[in-house]
């Protein structure tokens, strides 16, 4: 370790215990499962491992995207449901991509600052479930349709209603995408930058092609991500909280239904572009699937797990987030871990291990590339040098988001939790977890092992 | 005088005269013989005073009025005693329905049995929605029926059905089903029912509204149902149901059907009232009644009652958290009422599969309950979200206590009982679900036995409201009760017993059982025997439908360690032996003395048993008198060995509430020291020496304690 630890202090903000789901494939296994219901799955077992008291919670924290109509403050539904007492203050955060590292950052702040003592930070996500929504003119006409007096009123509305739907019908038959009747899937328009109009598989096109990113490189990295985390199945199930399957619960998920064991790099190699069909890069293979997943650690003062006799996991060094263009959203990384490295007075070298989320295969190579490139550090980033080289040896050495998937609110916590368990098995010092975040932004966390 | 005047407080405002009931030195109002007297007075003073509206209310916090005083309906013997008493009764609330002044009831809590026939003589009813209010006419659950004008009126104000549908099955309604129901007009939070209350008294005070209220249905069915023909129909289903249910044990619902059928609609109320207080009377001097009284105290008993002896300071712990080792049948049970009852529950098995089934368990069960709607999705869900299950101990040191319900070997439970204890807390108490293992030598697996108990559920554990608590010999008074608390948390009727083979209920059963066996051996037919138990006797399930539902092989498996603890007493039927090696186990594999659905429900005997195990064709040699004889006899003298030799429970009592709520002894005997009482221990003796003798086993024999009380003729209830 070229450099040493700083002193320990009291108010070290320290990682106890930490839990997620297995992440299971939109439309797959958790269809049924409420997001709710997978935070609580993932908060029981932290609390259970670690025998808490649930008296001693301050806050609960919770990253969530969908932000579902029957759960709007879905942190408050997973606390009480998870059996957090009804006197804990609890709410939810968004930062899309990166809210369940939004969630720690502010439970972090919350402690080092002295306010409070123990937090629970995650995320939770079931993309699933997000909602269809109706066009506008429906919405018009079920809301006048309760308000009608009588037939007279109502008849017309509800001739008014059928040539819509019919309308609706036929648009959807003929295909005819941009006809404002079709109906939109909530996720997928919160996969399309509202700012600059195009989806993140866009993004992700810009960045293969400005970087110079071959389809090859970018399958060749899709399959790495496949083989190592169908390699590391066993181990990850130490962090796996497994989810029984209402309601006739004849089932239990206790591992990732993503890591294909048989991928082929032929396989991979065979599959269309799928945002730029012409001459685009961005397959299905080489991508993040849509996925349903939660996650959830236990963060407190060092004091605090002291005095309750807690073995802290690893300590929160520092975080930062940072903004830039939204169609190059993907580089975001790239933005946001100079600040978090200058906060913990480190530098990328120092780093044993790395998450960097894999939204997009070119997404990640890219960022590799301008982390590494004095030019991109001078003319983006405002540095005199570049930020450092990024050894693929030590990023996402489990697999990451293209095998095991992204629920889109969770996976900060994942991926830091992901990190910090394996910092154990290997003995690194310090570790980076960092991810792009849809709008254009990047989030980074550098934790210390406490081994 | 003064007490009463405190306890039925009288005052005026402006019109309105108010009655506030808070009967001293009291928990509950309660209709007794002078509450009755002096509420003739004030209502005879307010029928007098220039009040326009007379209000009564309830100032305890949970309760209107609980009903008539049962310990006066006990002390009632004979039938010019009942009359006195219901006349007397019938003739006050005549007065309150006389009076030129408006009245209002305004309820808040438990109004039952005469309370709800105080309210039913009111023009008019208002109540809050606190979860407590309850309002019905539980009447016939004690053997008897309304007799204050009860069958009358409610009739009259709910309608035909309704009032069926409360009387004959003696339930009480929430608040909501009582609105619906037509039996208050109007519902409002508790918060404000006094204000709204006096706000309507106050209207009604100048608008005048004196009034009878009379049903009417509503929806063409109903009209038709409420007409001439159409209640013949529904007279003649509500006999037809209640006979299925009563099996034809339990006189009083169709007593008070009877007075319905002869009243509804009647104009002479008198008449219609002297109908009411004949069929009254006839049921009160039943011994059924006194029966169901009897019973209805037991359970009164286990309330006030801690678990522990005389003078013990011990207290029960708080239990939040409870642990249960083994998710199957019984522990998915206990897992269910213990979240069903606000408890947080963490299984523990050795796979997901096992933890999956005890989820599904508890899920459907609530599932079914918001089907039909005693609880809504919302309170299903925080239940279920109280479930959570492991295979490693991770939570155990949050854990108050943990129940122990893994398979029924002795090694493996004091090992995996020890094990447990080192995941836990030091404070933490550790019970067994055994049903024929020593608690004492499991105990001494645990490092403090102090902190080890047994806690013995039944089958279903949904179903089943008998808890044993088993005391080992170094369980200390905290432990104790703190189970005995927990049981009744968890919605059981728990009663403490000293450790012995098969504890209390097992131990009077086992013998029952194997007499079956015996007489089924000597070639009574399948049907015919179980039919004389429950048919005749009240049994809810023949012996042998018993022992398939309990499961073959832990039957002979339970009267081999009988046999080996009690002797000659406890002989082992040859066929059992047979049944044995037959691979029957019951209604677990679909074969036992009956055949089985692929559902799981019991279907006709099987009778290619007989010849299997070698038996000739049942030809039935004994009366039915013998039959039950020698299986509830032979119960009984186990019930005089384990109260008197070796003081298994201190009392009849406890007999009695854990064979009704552990076995379903029939409640219309008052349970089995009670039907021994009625039978006479002489009698018993001098049957079981007979049977004895005449096949020459000590098996029926008398034993001591027994032939003692016979000697002297003495009775369990003294």
């Amino acid at each position: 370790m070229s450099t040493a630890s700083k002193a320990k202090s009291s108010r070290d903000v320290v990682i106890v215990e930490g839990f997620r789901t297995p992440f299971v494939k939109s439309g797959d296994k958790f269809s049924q499962v409420h997001p709710a219901d997978l935070g609580k799955t993932a908060l029981k077992a932290v609390l259970a491992k670690t025998n808490l008291n649930t008296d001693e919670i301050d806050e609960v924290i919770i990253g969530n995207t969908g932000n579902p109509p029957d759960a709007v403050n879905i942190s408050r539904v997973v606390a009480l449901g998870a059996g957090v007492p009804q006197k804990t203050s609890a709410y939810t955060v968004h930062r899309n991509c990166a809210s369940a590292l939004e969630s720690i950052s502010q439970g972090f702040e919350k402690i080092r600052g002295g306010t409070m003592e123990v937090i629970i930070a995650g995320g939770t996500e079931n993309m699933t479930q997000m909602p269809v929504l109706m066009p506008q003119k429906f919405q018009k006409i079920f809301m006048d349709l309760p308000r009608a007096k009588g037939p007279a009123q109502a008849l017309p509305l509800l001739w008014k209603l059928f040539k819509t739907d019919v309308k609706q019908i036929k648009a959807m038959l003929t295909g005819d995408m941009r006809n404002e009747l079709m109906p939109t899937a909530a996720v997928m328009q919160g996969l399309t930058d509202p700012f600059v109009g195009i989806n993140m598989g866009q993004t992700a096109e810009i960045l293969a092609k400005e970087w110079g990113l071959s389809r090859q490189t970018q399958d060749e990295f899709a399959l790495r991500s496949h083989k190592l985390a169908s390699a590391a199945k066993e181990k990850l199930r130490e962090e796996i909280a497994p989810v029984a399957l209402g309601p006739d619960y004849k089932e239990t998920i206790i591992d990732d239904i993503g890591p294909r064991e048989n991928q082929t790099y032929e396989a991979l190699a065979k599959l269309k572009p799928f945002f730029d069909k012409e001459t685009g890069s961005i397959t299905a293979g080489n991508s993040c699937p849509i996925t349903d997943g939660a996650a959830m650690i236990l963060m407190m003062s060092r004091e605090k797990a002291e005095s309750l006799g807690y073995k802290p996991l690893a300590r929160i060094l520092s975080y930062g987030f940072a903004g830039l263009e939204p169609e190059r959203m993907g580089l975001g990384p790239v933005y946001s871990t100079p600040l978090a490295l200058k906060r913990a007075g480190l530098s990328l070298k120092d780093m044993g291990l790395v998450e960097l989320n894999e939204a997009f295969a070119a997404q990640v190579l890219s960022c590799q590339k301008a982390l590494d490139s004095d030019e991109f550090a001078k003319n983006k980033l405002g540095l005199s040098a570049k930020v450092g080289e990024l050894r693929s040896e030590i990023v996402n050495v489990n697999g990451g988001a293209i095998a095991l998937g992204h629920p889109v609110g969770a996976t900060g916590t994942r991926i830091t939790l992901t990190l910090m368990k394996e910092m154990r098995r290997r003995n690194t010092q310090f570790g980076l977890a960092t991810l792009c975040i849809g709008g254009g932004q990047g989030g980074s966390i550098i934790i210390e092992n406490e081994n | 005088m003064s007490t009463m005047k405190n306890s039925l407080k009288l005052k005026y405002q402006n019109d309105i005269a108010i009655l506030e009931l808070d009967l001293q030195g009291e928990k509950v109002n309660k209709l007794s013989t002078p509450v009755m007297n002096h509420l003739k007075d004030v209502i005879d003073e307010v029928a007098r005073s220039k009040a326009k509206v007379f209000v009564i209310r309830s100032l305890k916090p949970k309760i209107f009025v609980a009903g008539a005083d049962i310990e006066e309906i006990k002390n009632l013997k004979t039938k010019d005693e009942f009359e006195k008493a219901v006349r007397g009764g019938q003739d006050i609330f005549n007065r309150l329905e006389d009076m030129p002044q408006v009245t209002i009831a305004s309820i808040n809590g438990a109004c039952a049995g005469g309370g709800c026939e105080m309210i039913l003589a009111c023009d008019y009813r208002i109540a809050s929605e606190d979860s407590s209010t309850r309002i019905g006419l539980p009447e016939t659950q004690l053997g008897i029926i309304p007799g204050f004008g009860g069958c009358v009126r409610l009739p009259r104000v709910v309608g035909l059905q309704a009032a069926l549908d409360i009387i004959l099955a003696g339930k009480l309604l929430n608040a909501k089903k009582a609105k619906k129901a037509g039996l208050v007009d109007k519902l409002v939070h508790p918060g404000i029912l006094e204000e709204e209350t006096m706000k309507w008294a106050a209207q009604l005070a100048q608008e005048g509204g004196k009034r009878r209220k009379q049903f009417k249905a509503q929806g063409l069915v109903n009209t038709i149902l409420e007409g001439g023909l159409g209640r013949r129909v529904v007279f003649s289903k509500a006999k037809e149901a209640t006979l299925k249910a009563t099996k034809g044990h339990y006189p009083a619902p169709l007593a008070a059907l009877d007075v319905i059928k002869e009243t509804y609609g009647m104009s002479d109320r008198q008449k219609a009232l002297d109908i009411e207080r004949t069929y009254f009377c006839e049921m009160g001097i039943t011994d059924i009644s006194k029966n169901l009284i009897h019973v209805f105290y037991l359970t009164e008993m286990v309330k006030k009652q801690t678990g522990l002896p005389a003078g013990s300071a011990a207290k029960a712990k708080d239990v939040k958290a409870v642990g249960v080792l083994g998710a199957g049948t019984m522990g998915g049970g206990v897992a269910y009422i213990g979240a069903d009852k606000g408890i947080q529950m963490r299984i523990k098995d050795i796979n997901y599969e096992a933890l999956g089934k005890a989820y599904k368990h508890a899920s459907d069960l609530w599932t079914k309950l918001v089907k039909k709607r005693v609880i809504d999705k919302y309170q299903a869900k925080q239940k279920m979200d109280l479930v959570s299950g492991g295979i490693d101990y991770a939570g155990f040191k949050t854990l108050d206590v943990v129940i122990e319900a893994i398979v029924e070997d002795m090694n493996i439970k004091r090992k995996v009982i020890a094990e447990t204890a080192g995941q836990m807390r030091a404070d933490a108490i550790i019970v067994t679900n055994t049903s024929s293992l020593s608690v004492t030598e499991m105990g001494e697996a645990h490092p403090k036995p102090a902190q080890f108990a047994g806690m013995h559920f039944f089958n279903p554990v949904d179903k089943m409201p008998l808890v044993e608590v088993i005391r080992g010999p170094q369980s200390s008074d905290e432990t104790i009760a703190t189970i005995f608390e927990l049981s009744k948390k968890m919605g059981k009727m728990p009663v403490v017993v000293k450790d012995g083979p098969g504890f209390l209920v097992n131990r009077l059963l086992i013998p029952y059982l194997n007499e079956a066996t015996f007489l089924f051996q000597e070639g009574m037919d399948i049907k015919t025997l179980d039919d004389y138990y429950v048919k005749n006797f009240g049994m809810p399930m023949g012996p042998l439908a018993l022992m398939d539902e309990v499961g073959l092989d832990v039957g002979i498996k339970v009267v081999k360690i009988f046999n080996k603890a009690f002797g000659a007493r406890v002989q082992i039927p040859e066929v059992m032996e047979k049944i044995g090696k037959s691979g029957r186990l019951g209604k677990k594999n679909g074969k036992g003395f009956y055949k089985y659905s692929d559902e799981g429900k019991r279907l006709e005997p099987d009778d290619t048993i007989y010849a299997e195990l070698g038996l000739n064709a049942p030809k039935n040699p004994y009366t039915e008198k013998e039959c039950i004889e020698r299986g509830i006899f032979s119960m009984i003298n186990e019930c005089a060995s384990a109260l008197y030799d070796d003081k298994i429970v201190e009392t009849p009592d406890e007999v009695d509430l854990a064979m009704i709520m552990g076995t379903g002894f029939p409640p219309f005997r008052g349970g089995l020291c009670r039907y021994a009482d009625s039978v006479g221990s002489q009698t018993i003796a001098t049957a079981l020496e007979a049977y004895s003798l005449q096949r020459s086993t000590p098996r029926l024999k008398p034993m001591a304690a027994l032939n003692a009380m016979a000697r002297d003729n003495k009775k369990f209830y003294t």
